[in-house]
C-alpha cells in the first residue's frame, strides 16, 4: 500500500517491490526507488527532527541539496551515516533510521526546545554554556547526546575499500544533459574521458521529463547516448560516483559506491572506490540547486522545492501532495505546477512577480491551474504537515510587513526562490564568482584551472543551452588535448519565452522576523532570518564570521540549499548588495565521504609498510616481541618461558657482557661513497679528519645541519683511497643520503663522488662479548682476528663460514664484538651459523632494549633520543670529533652566541638517590622541587633503564650547564609521587676507559 | 596535489618529490669571514614572496636529482622547471 | 664458494602460506624472480668513455635515454642521468660486478652489486594494469607507457622500479628487500578481486 504513487509512469520497477524498514516500521517501494522516494510514496512526511530546535522536518529535495532526510543505514558494522535519503537508492532489506530525536522524529522529547526557540537563538552556545567553566564538561556531554547526525558503528569494517588513479583527457564531472553532450563529443574525438554522476543512472535533471531532443524523447536520448558512450573504448562512465574534491593542478577526487545499492547479503568485492584522477581538461557540468524562500514557517513537512515535487512526480511516479500551492519567483516553477496537474493534483501558483510568467503561463492556463500574480506566502498552517498557507497580495516593496491576508487549505508548498548554479568545484578549483543580476545568482567567472562550466552549473537554464554548451565545451576540451572533434548539430528542443525572476528572498510578513514564526534560511542547522540579523546586530559584518555566529552553511549541508539566501539576506541587513557580501570558502568534500574509502586498502597490517630484515622471521620464530623503528620491525627483546621485559634484559645483557650476544643490526644505513674527490667531500660534511684515516680504518662520526646541530652519526670505514663505507640511524638512512646528495648535486657538482645505498644488500650481525672472537674463530675465517692482526675500529674482507663478507671490529656495547656485512640472501644463513656455533658460549641473542641498554651504560648517544635538533656536538661533549684545521657544515654555527652559551642543556649520566627508581624517559628535572608553579625546569631525561651488570639504575639527561654540575644533585618530578633527588654524573656508567673494547 | 615536471622523468605526482626550499641560498665561500648576523641571514631568513617562487625539489622516488621550480606562491601553478648544473652554490643556472 | 651457497629472496614463507590451487586463469600472476641479480651502475654519461668501457663488457647499449630500458643478454633500466640498473641471472651478478668494475678503473664511476638487496616481481596477465592502478601515480595506458619503458615511482607505500617487458601485459616491479614483504601483501590484498596469484621463478 503505497498511498502517494501514481498508477503510472515514472522510472521504477513496478515488478519488482522492495521492502525495506525505516525507524522500525515495515514498508514497501519499488526498485527504482530512493529511499526518500519510498518514504514520499508511503506518505511518511516526518523524516526527522531539527538540529536545534527539534521541529519536525520532512524531505524538502531530490539529492545532494537534502537537509533535513538524513539517516543511518544499514546494520552493525555495515551501518553508514550521515546518508541524505535523496541519494539512497532502495534495496530489499535496507534499514534506515532517523538520526535525531529521541526517541524518534515522530514523537521527539527535545521538540519541548522548539517552545522557547526566541531561546536558542544565533550564539546561543556561545552565551550560554560558557559558566560556570568548571560545567564544561557536563554541558558537552549533554550537548553531544543530543545534538549530531549519526553514530559510528563501533564494530571494525568488514568492507574493502579501494583506491585507483586515473588519468584522462578529459573529466565530465555530472552526467546531465551537459555532461553527456560533452562526454560525447570528446569521446567521439578520441580523447581519453571519464564521465562521472553521483546517481545511479545518466541522465540528471533530464530523467523521466517530457522534453524531446530532436526526434527522441528525453529518456531515449539518454539510453543512446549512454549507449554510444559505453561502446567506446576511450570512455570510462562511473555512475554512483561524486565527483567532491577539485584540487591543485587539475587533481580530482572521486567517491564511487560500488556495492552500496545491494542487499548486503549481495554485496561482493569493493564497496567503494577512491578515484584520484589527474585531468588534461575537467569539464563541470553538475548542474544548479533550486533555492528555498525565506517565509514563515517554511520548514514544516509538505514544504518542498519544487523541482524535487517535479522529480518525485516524473521520475519516481510519487504525487506528492495533492491539493499544492507552488510560491515562485521565478518561470522554472510553473512546470511544477503542470506535472503536478498532470498528476490529479488541484494546483494554485503564487507568483511573486507582477508580470508572472512567459510562456509557460499559457500552457498552466491550459491545464486548469489557477494563478495568484502580484502575491506571496507569508506564512505555513500545520505543525506536523502543511494544512493549509496563508497568502497575501505584494506590490514588491521590500518592507518585513504586509497586510491582510487569506487563508488556502493544501496538503503540499512547492516553492522556487530561483537557481544556484553548483559552483563547488570550479569554487573549489580556484575559480572566482560572479554575481548575475539577471539572472540572480553567482555564475563562474575566470577559471585558474584546465576547466570550464556548462550548462546549469555555468547558469544555463534551457535544455537547448545546456546540450550547445556540453557540446562545445567538449569539444574544446577534446580539442585542447589535441583531438578534433567534428562539428555536431544541436538537436532541436522546445525553447520557451522565460521572465524573468524577482529578487525575493526573505519573504515579507505580518511581523518583523524577530515577532514572527521563523522563516528558515538553513534548515540543517535551524539558521533563521532574525539569527542574521540578531548576528548583525551584535556587530558581525564579515560573511565568514556571521557564517561561523549562525551555523549557516555548517556541517554536512555546506549550504547547498541555504547559502545564498542567507548571504541575500545578510546583504539586506548590512545595505550592500550580494555580490559585496560574497560566498565563504568553498571547500571539498562537495557531499560527506566515509572515512573508510578516504583509507582504502591502508588499513590493518598494510596502514604503512612494515619493513622486515632478512632475518626477521627467526626473530618471530623465537618468539621476540617486535619493536617499531621507523618502518621497521625490529626485535624488541628474546623472553625466555615466562621471563618479562625486565627479566630477558637482564639477562640478555649480562650474556653480551660476560660470554656471548648476537644482534640484528641490518637495518642500520649504509651507503658505498667512492670517487676522486670523496675524501674532499667527507671533510665537508663530517667533522673529524676524514684525510687522516688509513684505508682499512673505522671511524665514528657526525655530521651536523648548518645550524651546528647533530643530524646524524655512525662508524665509517675507509675501504679504499678513494672508496668509504657510510651508516647512518635507521631513521636517518633515506634523509642523509638525500641531504649528501643535495650537497653534491647543488653546491659542490665539481666534486666527482657517487653515492649508492647498500642498506638492503647488506645484512649487519653483531655478534658480541668477550667470546665473539672465538665463536668467530669456530665458524672457519679467512683471516686473522687476533688483537693485533685484526685490531679495533678496523675493518676487513674476508670469509666466514663459506660466505664473503666484510667484517668490522667495531663495539656498540664496550664489549670484544664483529659487525659482520652480508650480502642479505645469505644472512639468515650466516645468523644460524654463528647461533650453531655459539651454542657452548650459551650465545644470547638481544633485541633492541639490551642495544639500549648497553650503549647507554656506556654513554654512547643515540641520534634522535638523546638529541632532539637542537643539541649541538658541544651539548654531547664531543669536541674531540671537531677538527680545527677544516670547515665542514654547520662549523660556523657552533660558534654563534646562542650555542656558546654557558647555560646550554649537556649531556650528563644521572643516578637516582634510592638506587631503585628508573626515572621514566621524558622526565622534567627541577632545580628547587617547591618553588611556586610554573617550577622553573633545567633539564629532562633522555634515555633510562636497569643496568643489571652495573645493579642500580641509569640515566642519560640534558641539564643545563650539566657537564661543570658533577655530583650535585638536581629534582626529577614525577607525577603521583614525591620529586626524586637524582645525582649529576659522567654519562659513561661502565668501563669508563674503555678497555674491554679493545682486548 | 602537485603535479611537477622533472626535468628528467616529466611530470610527475607530488607524492614522489620532496621539497627543499628556496633556490638559490648558496652557501658562503668562507663561513668563518661572516658576522653573527649575516651567518643567521644565512641560515634562517628567506624571502618568502607572495607570487613567483624559485625553489628546490628532490625526485625522491625517482631519480634522485635535485632541480629547481619556479612556482606561485598564490595560485600553484608552476611556470616551469630547471635544472642546477652550474656549479655556482643551490642557484640555479 | 658463493656459487654453491643458497640464496634466499626472503618471500619463501608467504608463497608457502598460499591458497593451494590457485585459479587457472588469474587476473594477474606474480612471478617472484629471486634467481635474479642487481648491479647498479653509476656514470657519467657524457664524455669520460664510461659508457663505452660499460657497453663493452655488457655487450649492449646503456640507455641514455631517461625511464628507458636496454634489454639483450642483460636488462639494464634508466635510473637517473648517471645511475642505471643491470639486472641478470644471480649466478654471474658478482662476475659481471667485477668485471664493470675493472672496467671504469680510473674512469669516474661506481658500480655495486646489490642483489641482496632488491627483488623482481614480474606481473602478468588481463588485470595488471588495474592492479597497479590501484597503488601507482604513473599513468600507464598502453599509448603512454608502452615496452622498453620503465620509471622509478611508487608502488602502494613502496618505492619501486616499474617496467613493462612486453604488451601480454608483463609489468616488470623491481623492490628493496625490506619492502618486498610489504608490497606481497599488498598485491595480495589489492588484487583478491582479480585472482591474483604468485610462485616462485
Amino acid at each position: 500500500m503505497q498511498p502517494q504513487r501514481l498508477p503510472a509512469g515514472g522510472r521504477i520497477d513496478r515488478s519488482k517491490p522492495i521492502s525495506f524498514r525505516f525507524d522500525g516500521r515495515k514498508l514497501e517501494g519499488y526498485a527504482g526507488d530512493t529511499l526518500a522516494s519510498a518514504l514520499l510514496a508511503n506518505g511518511v512526511s516526518i523524516v526527522g527532527r531539527s538540529f536545534k530546535l527539534r521541529r519536525p522536518r520532512g524531505i524538502v529535495g531530490s539529492g545532494a541539496e537534502e537537509p533535513n532526510a538524513i539517516m543511518q543505514i544499514g546494520k552493525g558494522a555495515h551501518a553508514q551515516p550521515n546518508l541524505r535519503a535523496t541519494q539512497v537508492e532502495l534495496y530489499n532489506g535496507l534499514v534506515a533510521r532517523t538520526t535525531k530525536g529521541w526517541p524518534g522524529a515522530r514523537f521527539d522529547i527535545g521538540a519541548i526546545n522548539d517552545l522557547f526557540g526566541k531561546v536558542f537563538s544565533a550564539g546561543f552556545y556561545y552565551k550560554t554554556f560558557m559558566r560556570p567553566k568548571s560545567w564544561w564538561r557536563l554541558y558537552e556531554r549533554i550537548i553531544r547526546a543530543s545534538a549530531g547526525f549519526g553514530r559510528a558503528p563501533t564494530e571494525k569494517d568488514p568492507d574493502r575499500y579501494e583506491h585507483r588513479n586515473a588519468h584522462c583527457d578529459v573529466l565530465v564531472a555530472g552526467g546531465g544533459p551537459a555532461g553527456l553532450a560533452a562526454a560525447l563529443v570528446a569521446g567521439q574525438a578520441g580523447a581519453r574521458v571519464i564521465l562521472a554522476d553521483a546517481q545511479n543512472e545518466f541522465g540528471g535533471s533530464l530523467l523521466g521529463t517530457k522534453h524531446s531532443i530532436g526526434d527522441a524523447r528525453a529518456d531515449e536520448w539518454i539510453a543512446r547516448t549512454v549507449e554510444q558512450l559505453a561502446a567506446l573504448d576511450n570512455v570510462t562512465l562511473l555512475p554512483r560516483s561524486t565527483v567532491f574534491g577539485y584540487y591543485d593542478h587539475n587533481f580530482l577526487a572521486i567517491a564511487e559506491r560500488c556495492t552500496d545499492h545491494l542487499p548486503e547479503e549481495e554485496r561482493t568485492g569493493v564497496r567503494q572506490r577512491l578515484w584520484r584522477v589527474r585531468a588534461k581538461q575537467v569539464v563541470l557540468a553538475q548542474g544548479a540547486f533550486e533555492r528555498p524562500l525565506a517565509f514563515c514557517n517554511n520548514d514544516r513537512p509538505g514544504v518542498m522545492l519544487a523541482s524535487a515535487v517535479s522529480r518525485y512526480i516524473r521520475r519516481y511516479a510519487v504525487r506528492p501532495g495533492k491539493r499544492a500551492v507552488v510560491f515562485t519567483n521565478n518561470d522554472s516553477a510553473y512546470e511544477t505546477a503542470i506535472d503536478l496537474a498532470e498528476a490529479g493534483a488541484a494546483v494554485v501558483i503564487v507568483d511573486s512577480r507582477m508580470g508572472g510568467a512567459g510562456s509557460v503561463a499559457e500552457r498552466a492556463a491550459n491545464a486548469g491551474i489557477s494563478m495568484l500574480t502580484g502575491h506571496i506566502v507569508t506564512d505555513v498552517v500545520g505543525r506536523r504537515r502543511v494544512r493549509g498557507v496563508r497568502v497575501a497580495g505584494w506590490s514588491g516593496n521590500p518592507s518585513y510587513l504586509v497586510e491582510s491576508s487569506i487563508r488556502i487549505e493544501c496538503d503540499l508548498l512547492a516553492m522556487s526562490g530561483g537557481w544556484s548554479p553548483a559552483v563547488h568545484l570550479h569554487s573549489q578549483a580556484g575559480g572566482s564568482n560572479e554575481w548575475d543580476t539577471d539572472r540572480l545568482c553567482f555564475v563562474p567567472g575566470a577559471a585558474t584551472q584546465a576547466n570550464v562550466s556548462a550548462g546549469a552549473c555555468n547558469g544555463m537554464w534551457s535544455l537547448r543551452d545546456c546540450l550547445r554548451e556540453g557540446m562545445e565545451s567538449g569539444r574544446a576540451a577534446a580539442s585542447r588535448c589535441g583531438f578534433d572533434a567534428a562539428d555536431v548539430d544541436l538537436p532541436t528542443t522546445r525553447q520557451g519565452h522565460d521572465n524573468p525572476p524577482q529578487p525575493l528572498w526573505r519573504v515579507p510578513a505580518d511581523a518583523e522576523p524577530e515577532r514572527c514564526p521563523k522563516q528558515f534560511l538553513d534548515f540543517q542547522n535551524d539558521t533563521s532570518v532574525a539569527d542574521i540579523r540578531l548576528a548583525v546586530r551584535e556587530g558581525y559584518r564579515n560573511v565568514e564570521h556571521v557564517k561561523r555566529y549562525t551555523a549557516l552553511g555548517f556541517g554536512t549541508d555546506q549550504g547547498k540549499l541555504g547559502n545564498i539566501i542567507g548571504m541575500a539576506v545578510l546583504a539586506e541587513c548590512l545595505g550592500k548588495s550580494i555580490p559585496e557580501v560574497g560566498t565563504t570558502t568553498f571547500r571539498p568534500a562537495f557531499t560527506p565521504v566515509s572515512f573508510g574509502v578516504g583509507a582504502g586498502e591502508n588499513v590493518g597490517d598494510l596502514y604503512d609498510p612494515v619493513r622486515k630484515t632478512a632475518i626477521h622471521e627467526w626473530h618471530v620464530a623465537a618468539g621476540a616481541p617486535m619493536e617499531n623503528v621507523g618502518q621497521w620491525h625490529r626485535p624488541w627483546y628474546f623472553p625466555r618461558d615466562g621471563e618479562d621485559l625486565h627479566a630477558a634484559v637482564a639477562r640478555e645483557c649480562l650474556a653480551a657482557r660476560q660470554s656471548l650476544g648476537i644482534m640484528d643490526a641490518s637495518t642500520l644505513g649504509k651507503i658505498d661513497a667512492r670517487g676522486r674527490d670523496v675524501v674532499e667531500f667527507l671533510e665537508r660534511v663530517y667533522t673529524h679528519n676524514v684525510g687522516k684515516m688509513k684505508v682499512g680504518r673505522c671511524a665514528y662520526g657526525i655530521m651536523l645541519g648548518e645550524d651546528g646541530m647533530v643530524l646524524d652519526d655512525g662508524v665509517m670505514a675507509r675501504l679504499g683511497e678513494e672508496h668509504f663505507y657510510l651508516t647512518t640511524t635507521t631513521g636517518g638512512a633515506a634523509n642523509v643520503l638525500a641531504w649528501l646528495e643535495s650537497w653534491l648535486q647543488t653546491e659542490w657538482p665539481e666534486l666527482e663522488v657517487f653515492l649508492t645505498s647498500l642498506t638492503d644488500h647488506f645484512s649487519t650481525i653483531a655478534v658480541v662479548g668477550p667470546n665473539s672472537r672465538k665463536v668467530l674463530e669456530k665458524v672457519g675465517c679467512s683471516i686473522d682476528l687476533g688483537k693485533d692482526g685484526f685490531p679495533f675500529m678496523t675493518v676487513k674482507e674476508a670469509e666466514l663460514g663459506g660466505y664473503p663478507v666484510q667484517l668490522f671490529r667495531v663495539s656498540f656495547s664496550g664489549e670484544l664484538a664483529f659487525e659482520i656485512n652480508i650480502d642479505s640472501g645469505y644472512a639468515l644463513a650466516m645468523w644460524e651459523t654463528v647461533m650453531a656455533a655459539g651454542e657452548e658460549y650459551g650465545i644470547t641473542p638481544y633485541g633492541t632494549e639490551s642495544m639500549h641498554v648497553l650503549r647507554a651504560e656506556k654513554g654512547f648517544v643515540i641520534v634522535g633520543q638523546d638529541t632532539d635538533g637542537s643539541v649541538t656536538p658541544v651539548d654531547l661533549g664531543m669536541n674531540w670529533l671537531l677538527s680545527k684545521d677544516k670547515d665542514y657544515l654547520g662549523k660556523r654555527s657552533l660558534a654563534r652566541p646562542d650555542c656558546v652559551r654557558s647555560d646550554r642543556k649537556q649531556l650528563v649520566g644521572l643516578l637516582s638517590s634510592d638506587n631503585s627508581t628508573v626515572l621514566p624517559e621524558g622526565t622534567q628535572l627541577v632545580e628547587v622541587p617547591d618553588a611556586p608553579v610554573p617550577v622553573p625546569m633545567c633539564g629532562h631525561v633522555t634515555s633510562s633503564y636497569m643496568s643489571a651488570c652495573l645493579g642500580h639504575p641509569i640515566a642519560l639527561a640534558l641539564v643545563a650547564g650539566g657537564r661543570v654540575r658533577k655530583g650535585e644533585t638536581v629534582y626529577a618530578a614525577m607525577p603521583g609521587r614525591e620529586p626524586l633527588p637524582v645525582t649529576i654524573a659522567a654519562p659513561v656508567f661502565y668501563d669508563p676507559k674503555g678497555e674491554r673494547q679493545h682486548v | 596535489m602537485l603535479l611537477i615536471e622533472c626535468p628528467w622523468c616529466g611530470e610527475r605526482a607530488e607524492t614522489e618529490f620532496s621539497y627543499g626550499g628556496e633556490a638559490g641560498i648558496a652557501r658562503p665561500a668562507d663561513p668563518d669571514a661572516l658576522g653573527d648576523a649575516e651567518w643567521a641571514d644565512y641560515l634562517f631568513n628567506r624571502s618568502n614572496p607572495r607570487g613567483a617562487h624559485r625553489e628546490l625539489w628532490n625526485h625522491a622516488q625517482g631519480c634522485r636529482r635535485w632541480f629547481g621550480v619556479e612556482r606561485d606562491t598564490v595560485t600553484y601553478r608552476i611556470s616551469g622547471s630547471f635544472r642546477l648544473s652550474g656549479g655556482v652554490g643551490k642557484r640555479e643556472d | 664458494m658463493s656459487e654453491s651457497l643458497v640464496r634466499r629472496h626472503g618471500l619463501e614463507s608467504l608463497l608457502a602460506g598460499m591458497p593451494g590451487s590457485p585459479s587457472a586463469d588469474p587476473g594477474v600472476s606474480v612471478t617472484i624472480r629471486g634467481d635474479l641479480g642487481h648491479i647498479n651502475v653509476r656514470g657519467n654519461a657524457e664524455g669520460t668513455g664510461f659508457v663505452k668501457s660499460v657497453e663493452q663488457v655488457l655487450g649492449q647499449a646503456l640507455p641514455i635515454r631517461p625511464n628507458t630500458v636496454s634489454a639483450g643478454q642483460h636488462q639494464v633500466f634508466w635510473l637517473g642521468p648517471d645511475e642505471w640498473l643491470v639486472a641478470t641471472p644471480s649466478g654471474v651478478a658478482a662476475e659481471l660486478a667485477g668485471r664493470l668494475k675493472h672496467a671504469s678503473t680510473g674512469i669516474h664511476a661506481s658500480v655495486n652489486d646489490i642483489s641482496g638487496g632488491q627483488i623482481a616481481l614480474m606481473l602478468q596477465g588481463p588485470k595488471c594494469r588495474d592492479l597497479l592502478a590501484r597503488g601507482c601515480t604513473l599513468d600507464l595506458h598502453p599509448g603512454v607507457f608502452a615496452v622498453g619503458d620503465c620509471a622509478q615511482s611508487g608502488l602502494a607505500k613502496a618505492n619501486v622500479v616499474l617496467a613493462l617487458v612486453d604488451d601480454k601485459p608483463t609489468f616488470m616491479v623491481v623492490v628493496r628487500r625490506s619492502f618486498s614483504d610489504y608490497l606481497y601483501r599488498w598485491l595480495a590484498h589489492a588484487g583478491s578481486d582479480d585472482g591474483v596469484t604468485f610462485r616462485d621463478a
